[in-house]
């Protein structure tokens, strides 16, 4: 347990966004093999490495890819780097400092799928990351690796680099196609499933960049390899990206089961300004909040989920003694509401009124009923929406009150944030 | 011996047990068993999209509460839409939907025959928690010169934004912006083009989209309802007339499958005010160069006299008259008065006959070759039809919409292995139809049928009944006795002349060379439902009835003989085909027509095919041979 570096392995190695640099490190000697391998072989590989998906929902890669129907071509591989949650910043980390390593996955993964066309949907505000996949795609095709004979092995590919326009929805992988396919970025209705009738209704496979960095080190070093990290359902490592209220905010990649107290504490140097943890959130805004009597739970899916909350997009947002967390909790549903699709009801209006009632709380003008209330449009937004995004603006908020109902009748009874009372006293 | 049939799913809902076919969505199996699950987006023409979460339902070993209208149904599963969860839920999505929603009821066209009010009443929170100001959008905004949409009321079903997706295909109408700030709107707020979008204000489930000529006109429960026909064109569209006190206040689509698939144009649906009664006319004879005022006895009285007298006579009907008063004309004409110049048309057009009709509208649906000879004209003639080939085309059909001149264009794209192909075209270019039948029959293996769009909400029961001068009712050759047709009339002697219309949209419009001979023709009598130019060259005006203000029966351009109802009452009117009958025995004939039914029993007697009547069925002229 602890630090592993796998992804992050050499990125302390200057200008490894070049060809050559990543060559040296061992670049594309994954690819290469692969390229030695049956597709069905690669599949196998990666079902029995344990590989779980990045991205947020922990679905197993091997087997995500062994749902494309037989024989139905062309087939896609969409690589979802929209990294849009509030928190993580680690598809932007690994895409900056090594955009070979993330291509390399993508040209194998295809290949694993029977794929001869890939597409890379990176979100719009990433422009320096942008450049940096457009470049390495560039120069792995000057290179070979891309193209319609690649290393005059007989298998074509090519990838399409393709820029968001800024839309939190466009992570969701439906939402994803449908904006690459130039319509409004919505999610669509499944089933069909992405894998069954996916981009331009293909079978289509969409892998977050972590996913898909993880697919050269699996092919060099094998399943057992990869099987050996972490835990029995969580294999391998995760970039976790830490920020809030810490000492050393940034990207750690550990081994899946580390505790999320050595990530804060040991990594992160622990809790600023000498101040007391509070609360911190694991796999980004969505996320159920977490207490500090939960800081010895593994940093892996299910261990996170059994105490309550989710390994998500692998966010680690820290929260000293001084935060509001009805204030944490409204800015979340703000964001929520600004980035709902409205698309479906519940989602649309249920996240209008509950921000509403958050300023509400804010503004000091709350009633003790407001708790409950927020709770009741919860009832009908959880499980009720179209799509995971209206889900997940109910999470934080109602775990929040589920641990901290008496920081939210404080601001009814004080007929304001009593935190900011506190600060405003501190300065005075 | 009861056997296993695969393509059958047994389900059960609500304790109830149900047997439907495979691929059945879960709200179709409930109305199956007249278990009612509220929706607001699902229309049964369209895709699922299930955003507006309003039919949730338990569905037993899935987790989560599932769309009752994007869910098919499998074997065994057990569907609850009536838990504690569900209702529960329902409350809050309805409380949702009004959050934002102006409930003003009390002035919004739709309060009263509106899903929203409706289901909050069956299913909604008696009141709202929402302490905030609403979202507001724009009120009252033209989306074109048919259509007001009202921001604030819309409550984002996508209902109109698919119809003018999936339906008419014209994606005229789309999403902008989201999440809460989501409206609907056109490309760059330029007005909507669309012949179809009357459609969009009856399937909008509250007032968001409403029809300016219905904007504050009437509640529904005011209305009087009366189904009936479109009188626009020749489609035969079914309409329900509804009216408020005893005036038009709309025509809405009333579903018939086989005909209009549900929906109608805008040309039809928004011609009513055509059909508005301005003033309330009396007989009137025309005596030193004035017109006067007489009673109805006298009128007819005069009028047979003069028809009697004046020599060579000639006699249009509208193609808008009932098959009664068409059958009753023609045979005032050819039995009372002995002329055989009768006509309907307008010009000169190829002849008639049964196989006009090999094609009906519905079918169109399952050929898999699809000519539309004149391409956009066809269209014009009979708007409906292009919502039928968009429908057929998504199916998979090839439609080919080529010019009227282009024969050879479209024998050279029908592949001749095709199994069906159908020929769509105007009376104007039945010749080109017919050749192009000719030589794809000789070219494809599968049948080539073909039907020709007629002018007039009765264009084809005028056939069929013999308004023509060569053919006599049932496409009869008339040996050696035929008349003259309207274009002849001016250069054949022709006397007097006597005009019935019923419908101006469908009236007779003088050519110039007709103007000249109309201005000196000795008598005019002007049988019609409204003051028309030709009123001043009139020697007799009879007021008679619109299409809206009587009943009886029109045959569709496919053959549907279908009933018209009285919506309007103008009981000061005679009756049209009381007219006929009085100027007929006050020549000397015994009538008795005491009803229109009557008049209808005797057609069918003279006319058997017709008997489809009854059904508001195809007369099926090849069956009787």
């Amino acid at each position: 347990m602890g630090l592993k570096p796998v992804l992050t392995k050499d990125f302390h190695t200057e200008n490894l966004e070049q060809l050559s640099v990543y060559e040296r490190t061992g670049g594309y000697a994954g690819f290469k093999k692969a390229l030695e391998m049956q597709p069905d072989e690669l599949v196998e590989l990666v079902k029995k490495s344990g590989l779980r998906g990045r991205g947020g929902a922990g679905f197993p890669t091997g087997n995500k890819w062994s749902f494309l129907p037989k024989g139905v071509y062309p087939r896609y591989l969409v690589c979802n780097a929209d990294e849009s949650e509030p928190g993580c910043f680690k598809d932007r980390y690994l895409i900056e400092k090594s955009p070979h390593q993330v291509l390399e996955g993508i040209l194998i993964a295809s290949y694993a799928i029977g794929c001869n066309l890939a597409f890379i949907y990176i979100r719009g505000e990433y422009l320096p990351q942008h450049e940096a996949l457009e470049s390495a795609i560039e120069e792995a095709r000057q290179a070979g690796y891309l193209g319609k004979n690649v290393l005059g092995k007989g298998y074509e590919i090519d990838v399409i680099l393709h820029r968001g326009a800024g839309a939190y929805i466009c992570g969701e992988e439906t939402a994803l196609l449908t904006s690459l396919e130039g319509y409004r970025g919505e999610p669509r209705l499944k089933p069909p499933f992405p894998a069954i009738k996916g981009l331009y209704g293909k079978p289509t496979v969409v892998n977050n960049v972590e996913t898909v960095a993880n697919l050269p080190h699996i092919v060099i070093n094998g399943a057992d390899w990869f099987g050996a990290m972490g835990t029995p359902t969580g294999k391998g490592t995760r970039v976790w990206c830490m920020s809030g209220h810490v000492n050393r905010p940034g990207n750690y990649e550990l081994e899946n089961g580390t505790p999320i107290r050595e990530l804060i504490e040991e990594h992160g140097g622990g809790v600023w300004k000498n101040r007391k943890l509070k609360a911190f959130q694991p796999g980004g805004a969505s996320m159920m909040v977490l207490l500090p009597e939960h800081l010895d739970v593994g940093l892996d899916f299910d261990a996170i989920q059994k105490a309550g909350s989710l390994a998500g997009a692998g966010a680690m947002v820290v929260m000293d003694e001084t935060t509001c967390m009805v204030d944490a909790a409204r800015r979340y549903v703000k964001f929520f509401h600004h980035e709902s699709c409205g698309k479906c009801t519940p989602c649309r209006e249920g996240t209008f009124w509950m921000s509403n009632l958050f300023d509400r709380f804010e503004a000091g003008e709350a009633k003790a009923t407001d708790v409950d209330l927020l709770l009741d449009i919860g009832y009908s937004i959880d499980g009720r929406s179209f799509c995971p995004l209206g889900d997940a603006s109910t999470w934080f908020p109602r775990s929040v009150i589920k641990f901290f109902r008496d920081e939210f009748l404080e601001h009814v009874s004080e007929k304001g944030c009593p935190f900011k009372k506190m600060a405003q006293e501190a300065v005075a | 011996m009861a056997t296993v049939q695969t393509d059958q799913v047994t389900l059960t809902i609500d304790g109830q047990s149900v047997t439907v076919p495979k691929g059945t969505l879960i709200l179709d199996a409930a109305k199956a068993i007249n278990i009612d699950i509220p929706i607001f987006c699902s229309h049964p023409k369209m895709a699922p999209v299930a955003v507006c979460r309003m039919c949730l339902v338990e569905v037993e070993k899935m987790p989560k509460l599932q769309p009752a209208c994007a869910v098919y149904v499998a074997e065994g599963m057990v569907v609850k839409t009536t838990t504690e969860q569900v209702a529960k839920y329902q409350k809050g999505v309805l409380e949702f939907l009004l959050i934002n929603h102006p409930l003003d009821c009390p002035i919004c066209d739709k309060g009263g025959e509106c899903p929203l009010q409706d289901q909050t009443f069956q299913y909604g929170p008696g009141a709202s928690r929402f302490e905030f100001q609403k979202a507001h959008f724009d009120k009252g905004v033209p989306l074109s010169d048919k259509i007001v949409l009202d921001r604030e009321r819309c409550i984002l079903c996508w209902r109109c934004t698919r119809f003018s997706e999936e339906i008419s295909g014209e994606r005229e109408l789309a999403l902008i912006q989201r999440g809460v700030h989501t409206i609907i709107g056109t490309f760059n707020d330029e007005p909507a083009q669309s012949n179809y979008q009357g459609n969009w204000t009856e399937i909008c489930p509250v007032g968001a989209l409403t029809s300016r000529q219905y904007r504050f006109v009437s509640r529904p429960w005011d209305l009087d309802r009366t189904a009936s026909v479109c009188p626009g064109c020749s489609m035969g569209c079914n309409i329900q007339l509804d009216a408020r006190s005893n005036k038009i206040g709309r025509f809405q689509s009333r579903e018939n499958l086989a005909v209009d698939d549900g929906w109608l144009c805008d040309t039809g649906r928004y011609s009513f005010p055509n059909f508005q009664r301005l003033t309330q006319d009396r007989p009137q004879i025309r005596r030193d160069g004035r017109l006067e005022r007489v009673t109805y006895d006298e009128v007819i009285a005069f009028t047979a006299d003069a028809l009697k007298a004046s020599g060579q006579l000639a006699g249009w009907v509208s193609p808008a008259a009932s098959n009664e008063e068409l059958f009753l004309f023609q045979r005032l004409f050819r039995e009372v008065l002995a002329s055989p110049n009768l006509d309907h048309r307008s010009a000169v057009l190829e002849d008639a006959e049964p196989d006009d009709m090999t094609l009906p509208i519905a079918d169109i649906e399952h050929c898999d070759q699809v000519v539309v000879l004149g391409g956009q004209d066809v269209i014009d003639a009979a708007p409906v039809l292009h919502l039928r080939l968009f429908k057929s085309q998504r199916k998979g059909v090839n439609v080919l919409k080529v010019g009227a001149a282009d024969v050879k264009k479209a024998l050279d794209a029908v592949p001749a292995e095709a199994q069906g192909v159908g020929i769509l075209a105007t009376e104007a270019n039945k010749k080109a139809a017919v050749e192009l039948q000719g030589k794809l029959q000789k070219k494809v293996k599968g049948s080539v049928r073909r039907l020709i769009v007629t002018t007039g909400p009765n264009g084809r029961g005028a056939k069929d009944l013999g308004i023509l001068p060569h053919r006599g009712p049932g496409y009869v050759s008339l040996n050696g006795k035929s008349g003259k047709g309207r274009v002849e009339w001016p250069g054949a002697g022709v006397k007097a002349l006597y005009v019935h219309e019923s419908s101006p949209l469908h009236g007779f419009v003088p050519t110039d060379a007709e103007s000249m001979w109309l201005s000196a023709l000795p008598l005019v009598v002007f049988h019609r439902f409204k003051p028309s130019p030709l009123d001043e060259v009139a020697h007799v005006i009879i007021p008679g009835h619109a299409f809206t203000e009587k009943d009886g029966t029109v045959t569709s351009m496919e053959g549907r003989v279908q009933r018209i109802r009285k919506g309007i009452d103008a009981a000061w009117v005679r009756e049209d085909w009381r007219v006929f009958q009085e100027i007929a025995n006050h020549l000397g004939a015994d009538w008795e027509y005491e009803s229109v039914e009557a008049i209808t029993g005797d057609l069918v007697r003279a006319l058997p095919p017709y008997r489809a009547v009854n059904e508001g069925a195809r007369v099926l002229w090849s069956e009787s041979r």
